[in-house]
């Protein structure tokens, strides 16, 4: 799946020379994305600007027999954006575009490589905004949120990325556009845009998106609550839920991640806490004066240290800050971690904050927490020196039993950030072979040649001959190689 | 490759003995029954389990037969004739809640459980299933979501494709598969649940659904603003979705509908209901007054069974639904109730202004081929032109061989479907011939 | 798992980048829409998380110090928006600093640089006495009616770095005196040293004595040593550090221990004095980097008497003193307080003009691409001036605004307060 150099000329006559990146340094700055653990660096960047260069691009490489590997703006976290196999990887940065904003139809189509906040910025001001927001979504693409499916704080209440696609242009691997979808709500067939979106660029390469744009609620109402225990947390959460309230978002943040964003970001967080719930409430007024009235209430109930209500927007901006950092402020905390993304069933948080403790109390090294309480996503995130003997596979342990402890409770091997390289592996722990079978025969029908961001996603087998090996040994980020 | 046929009687006894004799019939006033568009079936089973109905279609696909699902019936119109028609499976003793936690918001529950049964359960702990097809109530849970019917609450809830969260179905080979998943947050792998919802069970034929719940709301309101003229509804439905007015139902209302519901006519009418704590149903009830009044609305309040009555209103024997761009709804009602009318047909439109989606139900005697082509196709095209579409939901026989009922898909999106029929029904077990373009 | 064995980092030990610095970037990318060169290119080697990425993996020893990579940071801009956006406190113009001084000490050049007006103006900006000539005879092309006809004619087309630079040339003023001591009016705070400049002092000389009669008015005494050099930001920035050091001690040592606070109205100096104590071995860089103040810090703390100004000003914030020093609010309020005077924001205030020091002069492409934003930006204000702390972006946009034919007056925040200030 590796690229013959000679054919770098073909790809320069299709992209230009501006639209291929095939140096030294260009490969190694696009070997990982977030997730750097995973790394693997494509054979040549290419750019394009326009749909046309993507059809020619990846005809172009089903006839070459090259593997091609979309990505955005490479803030995922399980290794999607690398190329383990080499091949062509495919920046859509560059098309970044608002292609149309429709307000009486509430959608807008843009391109790829539009920053997801980028989208909201150009219609709040007419009264709307894209609802799917991610912790990176001042940095990810949209193409990137919809091939991830990215969920994010106010899932809860408005849905995952899906649930605001309305219709798709995609060149898929067999090398065609398809147009799936569109402005209108209903389309006689399967339905093709609900099942492309999170194929994580096994499927083919979003060129054009049409999404749903919800109008901006009348108020918001954003609620800091402290606890001195994560269990008085837990169970306030539980409570908010049992009551009928689906906030639009309810976060939760144990206090080494308090401290840390208090450092980094100083969005000023109650100091000391054992753990923090960031609630936010969206909707006509009467609506959230009375639901905040009764989440005071229920927080009281639980021994709530602390409760804060944001009195102006820099306030809950502010307060927001913090939750949406807080994995960048991880730099200020440790050497190295690995952010875990696994779900249980909402009812069962209690019980798996408590395994995580435990965990990380057996396995000698500090587990921090932030996640979205509200629908049972957690990030654990296991903080370790990889310069100490011993501490990575401390780290890898303890996030392989955290992992299987959420299986165990029902949950998933992920909430929203996607199966990438990550968690392919791990796809057996929650399908069957036949379900897993069902998966690998649809993607065939988008990529029948299999050059779509191979190793990704499904788990491969070997027996197949599909297998593949990665370019770079797995080492943790920092190791002196 | 040879297709296997036993001999029919054998065969009937070999479906026999998956499922109890007392579970299968020949007898010809049953079958008669349960023909779907005229065609009669060979057997009518019903199934008691995942794996009596695994069983039976690994049968059928060894041997060639054609299977339709079947919930409560009502709705099988939905599609062109079956191209073939050997077995119908009847899911009907499929009723179990499999598991609900009322704290997750989470309900997994067997096909053939109906909408109402589940709505008592779930009432039990103030949650509901947020699907309110019109006159489902009796209608399975399973042939909501092969037809990805849907009602009013879709606006504020979604439909069957943003509420099924996971679902384990048999393939047309027989195999037991799960797609999906069982908590609200998750993103493991193809999102197949997607793709099986409204395929008419051509993919698969989902056994179980886990769904996502959502809270009953303390108190509701309804309203009804009549108008004398669409353009005026259409700017009251303008002006509450460039609202941050929050409803849960925004509905389209024609003259006769509004008749079949019980209230006045008028040419045109938005109902809208809000769902929250008392105070702000109180509070968006008056801001909507004050708004619709300003735009010269007959104002009238609403009983919570108008919802019911207006989802009884569309029984014609000829139904079909147009789905338009959010703005453009008006126009295409009016376009719909000329071209009727000049028909000699009288329509009852029900629509979800908020979606762009609108039913229309039409009585009148028209010939097939008029409808076809005098009635579907010039609104087909210029509906196509802006990327919309209409459906015939119910006609009879007669109409749906004149018309093709669902009406032309892109050709490059149809060739993708084509592929996926034939990557998992390659022998055409499930539902030959009823869903688009004949797959 | 036992440690490996170390590859040889391709940085030698002399101001090496900080290698805590480097790991602590965790690649979340949020600085990426902050960089001007991302915002342009789209491309990962020229965000700062690529960069950062490169500089570690050379550390690391898994590239070495190559012309590529010395090319993608040839095209930062060193603005340090990337440093405002990371959550985790990656030091990145400092990381970037000492990455170039390697290369330049390695002599690793990237042949699409142009290292031949890089050396020029480093050779000659920061000398008073080899500006002053120049100057000289610039005022004579302008005042004669020479430039006029160069413009007009655009016959420097065919050589698109010399017209660049023509381009960028303001108004030479007739040389602007200021005296070695200005009394403070009323009783004194203290002594206030005032850093002139280079670029400054010679093209905008009047910015200067305004800035002296504005902190006399403020109580200060006023301390214009005659004899400064340059501050040395030019050389720090470009990685050339140990001429930097010099620059920096001599100015340290010019203004001795006789100020109470150190005062600079250009961006870029203040960005670089303030580095002093990280830079300067022992405690005199710590101690004067201390007393190290922005105009703007100093004014806010005063009440002048203010007339009425009934203008509009869109606000501009120059990279090194919003990243470089966190200088926002200052400026904004100062200039807010004059009655009647409207100040806006500009939407992506704080991204780069493209002036960068003599960035416009090296890299004239990306810095129009820039400047011209920008001026879109501003001109989407319907502002009819703008206030910028610096000389280089004053320039910048002064040039695009002229050539997009958009009318704008561009000032100094201290020519606002000035022109506003009542004499008793």
């Amino acid at each position: 799946m590796e690229l013959n150099p000679a054919l770098l000329s073909e790809l320069e006559r299709i992209l230009g020379p501006k639209g291929v990146v095939a140096t030294q340094e260009g490969r190694m700055a696009y070997e990982c994305d977030m997730l750097t653990f995973y790394k693997g660096a494509p054979d040549v960047v290419v750019l394009p600007e326009t749909t046309e260069q993507v059809v020619e691009l990846v005809r172009f490489c089903r006839r070459e027999h090259v593997a091609l590997v979309p990505r955005g703006s490479g803030t995922g976290l399980i290794g999607g954006a690398m190329a383990p196999v080499g091949g062509v990887m495919v920046s859509l940065t560059r098309m970044n575009r608002i292609l149309e904003l429709d307000f009486p139809n509430r959608c807008a189509t843009v391109q790829p490589g539009l920053i997801n906040l980028w989208l909201s910025q150009a219609t709040r001001e007419h009264g709307y905004y894209f609802a799917p927001d991610p912790s990176s979504q001042m940095v990810s693409s949209i193409g990137g949120n919809a091939s991830t499916n990215a969920g994010g704080p106010h899932c809860l209440k408005y849905g995952i990325t899906v649930n605001h696609v309305l219709g798709l242009e995609v060149v898929t691997g067999s090398g065609e556009i398809l147009a799936v979808g569109g402005k209108t709500h209903d389309h006689p067939g399967y339905d093709l845009t609900g099942a492309l979106v999170g194929g994580e660029g096994t499927l083919g390469l979003l060129t054009a998106i049409t999404v749903r744009l919800l109008h901006v609620p009348a108020g918001v109402k954003t609620l800091l609550a402290s606890f001195s225990a994560i269990d008085d947390a837990s169970e306030a959460v539980s409570a908010i839920v049992a009551a009928g309230i689906v906030p639009a978002a309810l976060e939760m943040i144990d206090e080494t991640f308090v401290r840390a964003i208090n450092e980094g970001v100083g969005a000023g967080y109650p100091k000391g806490a054992g753990a923090v719930l960031l609630i936010e409430l969206d909707g006509p007024d009467a609506e959230i004066e009375a639901q905040a009235r009764r989440i005071v209430q229920i927080c009281r109930d639980h021994a709530a240290l602390e409760i804060r209500v944001a009195q102006d927007e820099a306030e809950r901006a502010l307060l927001w800050k913090g939750r949406k950092e807080a994995a960048g402020v991880v730099g200020r905390m440790s050497p190295s971690w690995i952010l875990q993304d696994a779900v249980v069933p909402r009812s069962r948080l209690p019980e798996i904050m408590r395994e995580v403790q435990a965990i990380g109390a057996r396995h000698r090294l500090v587990i921090a927490n932030v996640f979205h309480a509200g629908d049972g996503n957690l990030h654990p995130m296991i903080l370790y020196n990889d310069l100490e003997p011993g501490e990575v596979e401390r780290a890898m342990a303890a996030s392989d039993e955290l992992l299987r402890a959420c299986l165990v409770m029902g949950g998933s091997v992920t909430g929203e950030h996607g199966v990438g390289l990550d968690k392919a592996s791990s796809m057996p722990l929650q399908f069957a072979a036949a379900d897993l079978n069902f998966m690998a025969r649809f993607r065939r029908v988008f990529d029948p040649d299999g050059i779509m961001n191979p190793g990704k996603l499904l788990p491969s087998h070997p027996a197949c001959g599909e297998g593949f090996r990665p370019r770079v040994p797995r080492v943790p980020a920092g190791t002196w190689v | 490759m040879t297709v296997a046929v036993s001999a029919p009687a054998a065969l009937g006894d070999a479906l026999a003995a998956i499922v109890g004799g007392g579970h299968l019939t020949a007898a010809p006033s049953q079958l008669a029954a349960a023909a779907v568009d005229g065609v009669i079936p060979r057997w009518l089973a019903w199934p008691g389990s995942m794996d009596d109905v695994s069983r039976l279609i690994t049968v059928a696909s060894a041997e060639g037969l054609a299977v339709a699902p079947r919930g409560s019936g009502s709705a099988l119109d939905l599609g062109a004739p079956p191209a073939r028609l050997d077995l119908v499976l009847d899911l009907s003793r499929l009723t179990d809640i499999l598991d609900y936690v009322p704290a997750d918001m989470v309900a997994t529950v067997q096909a053939g459980v109906t909408l109402e049964a589940l709505s008592r359960e779930l009432g039990k702990h103030g949650q509901m299933l947020a699907l309110d097809p019109y006159g489902g109530a009796t209608r399975t849970v399973g042939g909501v979501l092969a037809t990805n019917a849907s009602g009013s609450r879709r606006f504020r809830y979604g439909t069957g494709r943003d509420l099924l969260l996971g679902a384990r179905f048999v393939q047309a080979d027989g195999t037991v598969t799960w797609g999906g998943s069982k908590v609200v947050k998750s993103v493991t792998g193809y999102d197949i649940p997607k793709l099986l919802t409204g395929s008419l069970g051509t993919l698969g034929i989902v056994v179980e659904a886990t769904l996502r719940l959502h809270p009953v709301q303390p108190a509701s309101g309804s309203w009804l603003f009549s108008f004398t003229s669409r353009e005026a509804a259409g700017a009251l439905v303008a002006s509450v979705l460039a609202s941050s007015l929050e409803p849960d139902r925004l509905a389209w209302l024609n003259a006769a509908a509004l008749g079949r519901a019980g209230q006045d006519p008028a040419p045109a009418a938005v109902a809208v209901s809000v769902a929250s704590v008392a105070e702000a149903v109180t509070s968006q009830g008056a801001l909507l007054d004050s708004m619709a009044s300003r735009m010269g609305a007959h104002v009238s309040t609403l009983d919570e069974g108008f919802w019911t009555r207006m989802g009884g209103a569309l029984t014609a024997a000829t139904v079909v639904k147009i789905a338009s761009e959010i703005r453009r709804l008006p126009f295409w009602v009016a376009e719909i109730e000329r071209a009727t009318a000049r028909h000699g047909l009288s329509v009852t439109v029900v629509g979800e202004a908020g979606n762009g989606i609108f039913r229309a139900a039409a009585e009148g005697s028209v010939s097939p081929e008029s409808w076809a082509r005098e009635i579907i196709a010039p609104l087909r095209e210029t509906l196509a032109a802006e990327g919309g579409s209409l459906v015939v939901e119910r006609a009879p026989l007669g109409l749906k061989r004149a018309a093709d009922v669902w009406g032309p898909v892109p050709e490059t999106a149809f060739a993708v479907m084509k592929r996926l029929k034939a990557e998992f029904d390659p022998r055409g077990t499930l539902n030959p011939g009823r869903f688009v373009g004949g797959l | 798992m036992t440690a490996l064995a170390a590859t040889p980092s391709a940085f030698d030990t002399t101001d090496a980048p900080s290698m805590d610095g480097l790991r602590a970037c965790v690649h979340c990318g949020i600085c990426l829409p902050q960089c001007p060169t991302y915002r342009v290119l789209g491309q990962e080697m020229d965000s700062p998380r690529g960069r950062v990425y490169l500089m570690r993996a050379a550390a690391e020893g898994r590239i070495g110090l190559t012309p590529g990579l010395a090319r993608h940071l040839d095209l930062c801009l060193g603005c340090r928006g990337c440093e405002t956006a990371c959550p985790s406190g990656v030091p990145f113009g400092r990381l970037l600093e000492a990455t170039r001084g390697q290369l330049e000490r390695h002599g690793v050049r990237a042949p699409q640089s142009d290292h031949t007006t890089r050396r020029w103006a480093l050779e000659t900006f920061p000398y008073p006495a080899r500006l002053a000539p120049l100057l000289w005879g610039l005022r004579l092309y302008q005042v004669s009616g020479l430039q006029t006809l160069v413009r007009g004619s655009g016959m420097l087309a065919p050589w698109k770095r010399l017209k660049a630079m023509e381009a960028l040339l303001p108004a030479v003023p007739s040389p602007a005196s200021l005296p070695e001591y200005i009394p403070a009016r009323g009783k004194p705070k203290g002594r206030a040293g005032l850093v002139i400049g280079c670029v400054q002092r010679f093209f905008y000389g009047d910015v200067n004595v305004r800035t002296a009669r504005l902190l006399s008015a403020a109580g200060w005494d006023v301390v214009v040593p005659q004899s400064q050099g340059c501050c040395g930001a030019l050389h720090l920035h470009a990685g050339r550090l140990d001429e930097f050091r010099g620059f920096a001690s001599r100015l340290v040592d010019v203004f001795g221990e006789v100020v109470d606070v150190v005062v600079t109205n250009a961006a870029g100096c203040g960005s670089a004095l303030k580095e002093y104590g990280h830079w300067l071995p022992g405690e005199a860089g710590s101690a004067f980097a201390a007393k190290v103040r922005d105009i703007s810090e100093v004014l806010v703390e005063s009440d002048l008497p203010l007339g009425e100004l009934k203008e509009t000003v869109a606000y501009h914030d120059a990279c090194h003193l919003a990243h470089g020093q966190k200088i926002r609010a200052q400026p904004r309020e100062l200039l807010r307080r004059i009655p009647g005077l409207t100040v806006v924001d500009i939407r992506d205030s704080d991204l780069c003009c493209g002036s960068a020091g003599t960035y416009n002069l090296t890299e004239p492409a990306m810095a129009e691409e820039l400047g011209r934003m920008k001026v879109e930006r501003i001109r989407e204000t319907g502002a009819r001036i703008v206030a910028a702390g610096n000389p280089g972006c004053l320039m910048q946009i002064a040039r695009h605004a002229r050539e997009m034919g958009v009318d704008l007056e561009v000032v100094h925040p201290v020519d606002l307060v000035a022109r506003a200030l009542r004499e008793p």
